[in-house]
């Protein structure tokens, strides 16, 4: 028998391929479908690239114009002139949107998530339902339910809120809802054999698990819908959206890009506050 | 023949590995023996070089290896394998994929990120699961096996490496008695038939007894003993251990009824303890 890789003999290595065909014999039908997956992908991106009509010139002509841009954004002028009480209001507003928005959308989504938890619910009907139910929440957009509220109670942060909670609802829920189908049974049947009921079982079973993840997801959507409130402005639902989008609208460049730096600014605050809070609230080994 | 001459490992204030000099010959089974935090750890992860020693040197047939640099350092971590106390395998990885890991070295960059394993390879590969015993669960993903199962993969990515030295940190620590045993019994085995140098921490006196021709004893970073199984005296153990640390080390038997009454292995017997070896 040899003992290195490099003296196998074809006879080894045949009497071995005899033994154990499954795990040395190559899986053609897997690589042809694996070749054919791939060979797929490329051509869909070519399709693609030919419909858009996405040439070399276009790309670069492009970016020309993007200089243009980018030079008159980075030369601010007449500065003490700007709206600062108005820019900075806008950011007050949309931060309060998206905490207001998150936070609602996360107290549903406890409630949802568990229901829609198939440890939780195992009635498939009614986990259909729920399931359904957020998929209809989340698969239109954030931006869209701003267009449907602003409708409905009028510009404003009120409808910005509305939306956010909305859809996150849906977001969170379903976040949430795998969170609590992954926890680990063991703990859980050690509360029930103590003779705790379901809600019980829930409460000291499930929840201590899922709540660093539930923290955590809300955090991020807090970031996230921050970011994204400022869209929401620009169809308005209130916030520093409309401020920058009526800027942008009289290319005032500058300003606009005053604008974004500060959303930056807030975004990067946001992240450090709440790794700060998940550190401290869920402790450092679940991170 | 591995030569460590005043090797050194400060991490700030604190010296895990005080000035070690040791003289392992090719072909020998060592046992590092010594509480948990004694620098066994440490002593190893400079040998394969995971860590940097702040001091000393290594010398393996005459090359000092504490000195490579890029490519060289990757070979030697090729030629001194290791297994861990956790396994360290890639868990979402099925079970042969994990021992081919084991030729990363021999590979260029283009072959291995395409897992383009020859079939000599593939066949070693599967020869050496099957002498563990567990070539049955090649294809399944390496999370599905249980602790012994996994420590026997990460044998098999060991000697995929065609390694000459095998370190192993705590091999045991995580397992069962018989898996223990299963898994001692493999590294003994590797030892004696393929003569590859291994260098086994173990924190329990009697399995380092029962399988190792040579016991290196540490406290606080350094080799307070050396020598055959023979000459661990209760007054050496004494001082390896501390009073206080003894009887838990003799505790921790694996195949203590396998050898003779060792002295003073009285406590041999009780339950093994659930202490967590820290590594």
């Amino acid at each position: 028998m040899s003992s290195s890789v490099a003296t196998m003999t074809a006879a080894e290595i045949a009497a071995l391929r005899e033994r154990f065909p499954e795990a040395l014999s190559v899986d053609r039908r897997r690589r042809w479908t694996h070749r054919a997956v791939a060979a797929g992908i490329v051509a869909y991106m070519a399709f693609c690239v030919w419909v858009f009509d996405i040439t070399v010139e276009r790309l670069f002509g492009g970016l020309g114009k993007m200089w243009i841009v980018v030079r008159s954004m980075l030369v601010w002028k007449d500065m003490a002139s700007w709206d600062y009480l108005g820019i900075f209001q806008g950011l007050a507003e949309t931060l309060g949107m998206a905490f207001l928005g998150t936070f609602v959308a996360s107290l549903f989504a406890v409630v949802i998530g568990f229901a829609a938890a198939r440890n939780v619910v195992p009635n498939r009907i009614i986990h259909h339902l729920v399931r359904r139910f957020l998929d209809l929440l989340r698969g239109v957009d954030t931006l869209i339910w701003a267009l449907v509220f602003v409708r409905a109670v009028g510009l404003g942060p009120l409808a910005g809120v509305l939306s956010i909670m909305v859809s996150d609802t849906g977001t969170l829920s379903k976040l949430y809802s795998e969170a609590v189908e992954n926890v680990d049974r063991k703990p859980i049947e050690g509360v029930r054999s103590t003779g705790a009921g379901n809600l019980k079982v829930y409460r000291f079973g499930y929840l201590p698990q899922v709540l660093p993840v539930f923290l955590s997801t809300s955090l991020y959507w807090f970031e996230s819908n921050t970011r994204s409130a400022t869209i929401l402005g620009i169809v308005g639902a209130g916030g520093i959206g409309m401020q920058l989008s009526e800027r942008m609208k009289v290319q005032y460049w500058d300003q606009a890009c005053f604008i974004i730096v500060l959303i930056l600014l807030t975004v990067a605050i946001i992240d450090t506050g709440s790794k700060w809070i998940r550190l401290n609230l869920i402790g450092r080994r679940e991170l | 023949m591995l030569e460590i001459h005043s090797l050194e490992k400060r991490f700030g204030s604190v010296t895990a590995v005080d000035q070690v000099s040791l003289k392992i010959p090719d072909g020998q089974m060592v046992g590092i023996i010594g509480r948990s935090g004694a620098g066994k750890s440490t002593l190893l992860r400079l040998i394969n070089r995971l860590a940097e020693p702040t001091g000393g040197q290594i010398l393996y047939a005459g090359d000092d290896v504490s000195a490579l640099r890029g490519r060289e350092l990757m070979a030697w971590r090729a030629r001194c394998a290791m297994i861990f106390q956790q396994f360290n395998l890639v868990n979402r990885l099925d079970v042969i994929t994990n021992v081919l890991l084991g030729r990363l070295n021999y590979h260029g960059f283009a072959s291995a990120m395409l897992k383009r394993f020859t079939p000599a390879e593939r066949a070693f590969a599967i020869r050496a699961l099957d002498r563990l015993d567990i070539a049955q669960a090649a294809l399944q993903r390496a999370d599905t096996l249980s602790g012994g199962q996994q420590q026997r993969v990460a044998i098999a990515r060991a000697l995929m490496q065609e390694p000459k030295i095998l370190l192993a940190d705590e091999p045991i620590a995580s397992l069962d008695p018989r898996n223990a045993t299963v898994v001692m019994d493999a590294l003994r085995a590797i030892n004696r038939e393929e003569g590859i140098t291994v260098v086994c921490n173990l924190h329990t006196l009697d399995t380092a007894r029962a399988y190792c021709d040579r016991i290196v004893g540490m406290a606080s970073g350094a080799v307070v003993f050396d020598g055959p199984p023979a000459e661990l005296t209760i007054q050496a153990a004494r001082e390896i251990y501390g009073v206080d640390g003894l009887d838990e080390a003799l505790s921790e038997s694996v195949t203590s009824t396998s050898i003779g009454p060792a002295p003073g292995a009285a406590g041999s017997t009780s339950a093994p303890s659930t202490r967590t070896a820290a590594a």
